[in-house]
């Protein structure tokens, strides 16, 4: 196992998907404290869309990040290769082992995205703070580790979801094509339509998708500066089982399928 | 031989276990496809320690197939295989052999070194394993580069090394010319000649029937998935013999009769096929010439391999 470790960080450590992600998780963080920051200095007459500046500090660093990067996830996880696998298939390893090292592996490599997620979002709140002459404070300890442990568990599903397709479908264009449009498209229709049916008796089934519970989950991370009054309507444990079933449930699919499939 | 059920996920299959000289055993060995493509039927086929078995067979006929069963790669329909004393695809086995089968598969953003250095950390090969492999294919200068890079050549060679860094028993090589220029196909075969050298079993598929001849000891052809023929290259080539063209050639063939038999001779496009060996030549002119014959050509008369295998497969010549 830990030789599998050793072999797949190997490879992973100069993969472009890892600086892709990483990359793309950085940029889309920038943008939006960029935009907020705008917004924020150029308020609209109305209340749609306006900006607190207060949230965009260091302070609130790690509620301003949340939700970033899904993107990013989605196609770490959908990087996959068949011809690769032949050759790792045809070493000493077994299957299960070969899959086991690439699950631990790529979950750190979920974990050092959250990292990169965390430290743009710090030095973006700082630049913010600097530029406003605000006093830099830092949340407290535990609200960072929190949210870094939030941020990581979205993560590591998103990819799963892109792993489990790559799996699937062999091939990881269309993995992730199908992935972005399950996230971004599929899920929130299906999510609308249930919420709909029979005065929303069946929310309850609409509050099981991967989508609500990261999104509740981002929001149990509020503060007065956000102006947030509405508590989700998923509470933050129930999205992270829901989202934790997710993942392990989606790695144990993945399992079966390389176990079971023909390697052509 | 003893044998025994293994691998539940594959209930149709059995494991032989076995002490003898062979490193590979297969008996009814079949793929069927879900789409019903019946893509190896019944495939016996047996290779000895340290010999290097030429896997033949045209494009499709099947060997990609039953080699990808032997590795574990795909699970054989029924059937039953031993490689390397265990189940195929079993750990224990896979760290005794080294295997490219059909292209080499590596990661194009890493170095050819990095990517043996990846294979090496999950075969549980020391890291010191990599340069040698290297130098072993005449890579060595050329294995900082991105595999991206690489020529086909060179992919091949990398292939290969990746194949040999456990020093494996057993190296099954899927068609490794394919897609070299003729130097590169000559510089592949004389590599496999001494990688067979000693105790290392070679198993080699291919197509090339030439690169077949020269490199390996016995044969197995496969045609339309199955295993039509087994044996040492000699056996398959068949007796030598002489080839005769003569003038009246009834009359040639009635003196070669007396001399030889009948079921040493036969007629081939307009010339006699005489089993015999070749140092009777002098022999045969004389006692032609003497009978008033007038000959015309005299030779040894071999088969081709290649004749043999389009005979075998039932392929038509340049076709």
């Amino acid at each position: 196992m830990i030789a599998t470790i050793r072999s797949e960080w190997r490879k992973l450590r100069f993969r472009p998907a890892f600086f892709v992600s990483a990359g793309l998780v950085t940029a889309i963080t920038a943008l939006v404290y960029f935009l907020s920051w705008y917004q924020a200095l150029h308020p609209s007459t109305g209340d749609r869309g306006a900006v607190n500046i207060l949230t965009l500090f260091p302070d609130q660093f790690v509620n301003q990040v949340m939700g970033a990067g899904a993107v990013g996830a989605i196609y770490a996880g959908s990087e996959f290769s068949w011809s690769t696998l032949k050759t790792m298939f045809t070493q000493r390893p077994g299957r299960l082992t070969v899959w086991a090292g690439r699950v631990v592996v790529f979950s750190l490599w979920m974990g050092i995205m959250a990292v990169a997620l965390f430290v743009a979002g710090a030095a973006l709140s700082t630049v913010v703070a600097l530029f406003q002459g605000h006093a830099i404070t830092w949340p407290a300890g535990i609200d960072i580790a929190k949210g870094f442990g939030v941020i990581w568990l979205i993560f590591v599903v998103e990819g799963a979801i892109g792993l489990g397709l790559g799996v699937l479908i062999r091939q990881s264009a269309a993995a992730l094509g199908a992935g972005l449009i399950y996230l971004l498209a599929v899920e929130i229709i299906a999510v609308r339509f249930i919420d709909s049916i029979n005065s929303g008796a069946y929310q309850w089934v609409g509050n099981l998708f991967v989508g609500q519970n990261a999104t509740a989950l981002t929001q149990s991370f509020t503060s007065p500066a956000f102006g947030r009054t509405i508590a989700p309507a998923i509470s933050a444990e129930h999205a992270v089982l829901v989202l934790a079933a997710y993942g392990v449930g989606l790695m144990i699919v993945a399992a079966g399928l390389l176990r079971l499939r023909d390697v052509t | 031989m003893r044998l025994t059920t293994t691998r539940p996920a594959t209930p149709s299959v059995i494991v032989m276990e076995n002490t003898s000289t062979t490193i590979v055993e297969t008996h009814g060995l079949t793929k069927r496809y879900g789409s019903g493509v019946l893509a190896v039927d019944s495939v016996d086929m047996s290779v000895r320690r340290g010999e290097v078995y030429g896997f033949l067979g045209p494009n499709g006929a099947g060997k990609t197939t039953t080699l990808r069963m032997l590795v574990g790669l795909i699970r054989p329909t029924s059937g039953a295989a031993t490689v390397a004393g265990h189940a195929p695809g079993h750990p224990s086995g896979l760290a005794r052999i080294g295997s490219l089968i059909e292209s080499p598969g590596f990661y194009p953003y890493l170095s050819g070194r990095e990517n043996l250095r990846v294979v090496a950390d999950l075969a549980r090969v020391n890291q010191k394993r990599v340069d040698e492999v290297l130098d072993i294919v005449e890579l060595s200068t050329r294995a900082g580069r991105k595999f991206g890079t690489y020529s086909t050549g060179m992919k091949q060679r990398l292939g290969v090394a990746a194949a040999l860094l456990k020093d494996p028993d057993l190296l099954i090589l899927d068609e490794p010319s394919n897609g070299l220029d003729p130097q590169g196909m000559a510089e592949m075969r004389k590599l496999i000649k001494d990688i067979g050298q000693g105790d290392r079993t070679v198993l080699l598929s291919s197509h090339l029937l030439g690169e077949v001849e020269q490199i390996c000891d016995r044969v197995g052809v496969i045609s339309n998935g199955k295993l039509v023929t087994q044996s040492t290259v000699q056996e398959l080539l068949g007796e030598e013999g002489v080839l005769v063209r003569a003038q009246p050639i009834e009359q040639a063939q009635e003196v070669l009769t007396r001399i030889y038999g009948a079921a040493a001779i036969s007629r081939q496009d307009g010339a006699i096929h005489l089993k015999t060996k070749p140092e009777n030549s002098v022999e045969i002119n004389r006692q032609l010439v003497g009978a008033g014959i007038g000959v015309s050509e005299l030779r040894l008369f071999e088969r081709s391999l290649e004749e043999v295998f389009f005979q075998l497969t039932g392929e038509k010549q340049g076709s």
